[in-house]
């Protein structure tokens, strides 16, 4: 049984870093009810621009770049996990800003223009970057290995896993304490009316976007320094993210936390058992689930059933 | 006479013979163009592939993307029908038809009471599902380098027999499928069976008011899309001699929707045969000049999406239904003057 623990920890942190990928996906579903395939590629255009922030390409930046280069790792990796995520969420707002024409058509339209963007990010990403591996700093003082009651664990994990945690609770906090959390809810909920109370909804939904883009982009930076860099790592990010939002039930924040938890565990503990398998107990969980339940483990009635 | 013409007139039409004829003169022109006859074949196996694939997404508005499932399934089963088995042509095509049609079949009765957004997002989970498991069972299926020496087996017609190891050869085979695949679609779309999927594409609860077993329909579209995905996937894995994971992951099941969106599939039953032409004549002629002309392509996907639903063949059927091409041509004759 005490062997299990540390796999159970270890999918726990997981739980949480996928919680942290779906939340901007959740977003974006919640209000707009749109399914946001582009999500895995802002999240990698996340982690690229950080890339950029953090060791910026010297021939094109010169004398600049390389008093930049000067200053402490730190400072710069503080700086990219600052503005890195606004740069995704400019992205992300343009992005919106071409979807409005498949606004009030059918919901697959949205899917398939956001495939598209997907695409198009992705190869955009490989035409500037290059399409080898990269890897992305992080300061020393997040990095290495720490011994927590007689296990070894890597203490970026430990730092990630309080990002995505820390995170959870900010946008908990501005969804359900802050007026404007309100406006987006009470959006997500009965837009229509929302418009009738005079409040500009397209500009709520261009910054619902950008939130949503914005979390995606730091999701990326906070989880590329696990998964490596590369210019399709987004479709690991996007497959879960749409999973845990099925499996949680599309619109509930709460449900989304829930979902990325339990496919963390999910992972994890198969993982202990058949390490090469473990990836798929996420899809069987969400067959079983939705088999199950059809709006998730705690979804409402959905526009997005219709 | 009369009655013959009419019995003909409902399996073929005019279109269809000149889409015929043109892919039967392909391989002595296509070289001339700088193209190559290997070419020919992948274009004719997406084509079957692209057209079972409308029969969902065109005739009963389901938008699948995990396809690719599908097309890998019938070419690891024609493979390791090969491989395993014995060699033969017809037997293995068969058992990969079925070996598709039994995985979509299962996986249709966990779709077919899902509808929009909640059907696509299942579609990719079953997609994935069987991709991960091609891409770790290697026992089976050799993980991620996939069945490799999958032969062509000689097709044997009563006595004689034909071999397919060239690609003219091959292509022919591939065209004549094409061409079966064709009538018995075209045949389906016309059919109260056709008709009851596009019911169902413009109003599913009106249609199950009417009193068609919904459920039932959209399984059977299903499964009948993911048998011929299977055909086109036995196809290929004669054509690449070697099945892998690739054709089935999220990415390449995203391409096949991207194709059928592009050509028209919505709007005409010749939308997949042109978005096909379109992909891999961009694949080779763009590809020569950019690297990443994945990118252009997905460009015009997401422009064909914002503006232009309908696809090519939508544009065409604006273009010669409005007389807009008397216009251009009056436009012409202005400019001589």
């Amino acid at each position: 049984m005490s062997q299990i623990i540390p796999h159970i920890l270890n999918g726990l942190s997981l739980g949480l870093l996928f919680a942290l990928i779906a939340l901007g996906f959740m977003l974006i579903v919640g209000v707009m009810e749109l399914i946001n395939l582009a999500h895995g590629s802002l999240f990698a255009l996340g982690a690229y621009f950080a890339m950029m922030i953090i060791s910026p390409n010297l021939v094109w930046t010169g004398a600049v770049g390389e008093f930049w280069q000067a200053v402490p790792l730190s400072l710069r990796y503080g700086l990219a996990i600052l503005v890195a995520p606004v740069m995704v969420a400019v992205v992300g707002m343009g992005l919106e800003f071409c979807m409005r024409r498949t606004y009030g058509k059918k919901a697959e339209y949205g899917l398939l223009m956001t495939f598209g963007a997907a695409l198009v990010i992705e190869e955009a990403i490989r035409l500037v970057w290059g399409p080898s591996e990269q890897y992305l700093q992080v300061p020393q003082a997040i990095s290495g290995a720490v011994l927590f009651a007689g296990l070894i664990y890597s203490k970026y994990k430990l730092f990630a896993a309080l990002f995505a945690a820390g995170a959870i609770v900010l946008v908990w906090f501005f969804l359900e304490r802050t007026p404007y959390g309100a406006i987006i809810k009470a959006g997500a909920h009965d837009s229509e009316m929302v418009r009738a109370l005079g409040i500009n909804l397209s500009r709520l939904r261009l910054l619902v976007f950008g939130l949503g883009a914005g979390l995606a982009g730091f999701a990326g930076i906070v989880l590329t320094p696990i998964w490596g860099l590369r210019p399709h790592v987004g479709i690991d990010a996007v497959i879960p993210a749409f999973l845990i939002i099925v499996l949680g039930g599309v619109g509930s924040f709460w449900g989304a936390v829930a979902g990325g938890i339990l496919v963390g565990l999910a992972v994890g503990i198969t993982g202990a058992y058949a390490s090469e398998w473990s990836l798929l107990s996420m899809y069987l969980l969400l067959i079983a689930v939705v088999s199950v339940r059809a709006r998730g483990l705690l979804g409402k009635k959905s526009a997005l059933e219709a | 006479m009369d009655a013959l013409q009419a019995i003909v007139g409902r399996w073929v039409s005019r279109e269809m013979l000149l889409f015929l004829l043109v892919l039967v003169t392909l391989p002595i022109w296509i070289e001339p163009f700088g193209l190559y006859q290997y070419l020919g074949v992948e274009i004719v196996i997406w084509m079957i592939y692209g057209f079972g694939f409308n029969l969902l997404l065109g005739y009963s508005g389901l938008p699948s993307f995990g396809h690719g499932a599908f097309f890998g399934i019938g070419a690891y089963a024609f493979g390791l029908f090969q491989v395993q088995i014995f060699e033969n042509l017809l037997l293995g095509i068969m058992g990969a038809v079925a070996a598709s049609f039994v995985a979509g079949a299962i996986v249709a009765c966990f779709l077919s009471h899902r509808r929009g957004i909640y059907f696509a997002l299942m579609t990719i989970a079953f997609g994935q599902v069987f991709w991960f498991i091609a891409i770790k069972w290697h026992a089976l299926t050799g993980g991620e380098d996939g069945l490799l020496n999958i032969p062509r087996p000689a097709l044997e017609v009563a006595v004689t027999s034909v071999g397919l190891g060239s690609n003219v050869a091959l292509f022919y085979f591939a065209l004549s499928v094409l061409a079966v695949v064709i009538v018995v679609l075209w045949r389906l779309v016309h059919s109260p069976f056709g008709k009851v999927l596009q019911a169902i594409r413009q109003n599913e609860t009106r249609a199950r008011f009417v009193g068609y077993n919904v459920w039932l329909f959209k399984w059977a579209a299903f499964s009948l899309s993911a048998a011929i995905a299977g055909l086109a996937g036995s196809l290929f894995s004669m054509a690449q001699q070697s099945a892998y994971p690739d054709v089935m992951s999220l990415h390449a099941s995203g391409i096949i929707v991207m194709m059928t969106l592009i050509g028209g599939g919505f709007v005409s039953f010749w939308g997949p045969a042109i978005g096909v032409a379109v992909y891999f004549l961009a694949r080779d002629v763009l590809g020569t000049m950019t690297e990443t002309w994945l990118l252009w392509f997905g460009l015009l996907f997401v422009l064909v999406v914002l503006f232009k639903p309908e696809g090519i063949a939508g544009a065409w059927q604006q273009y010669v239904g409005t007389g807009s091409h008397r216009r251009v041509a009056s436009l012409f004759r202005l400019g001589r003057k």
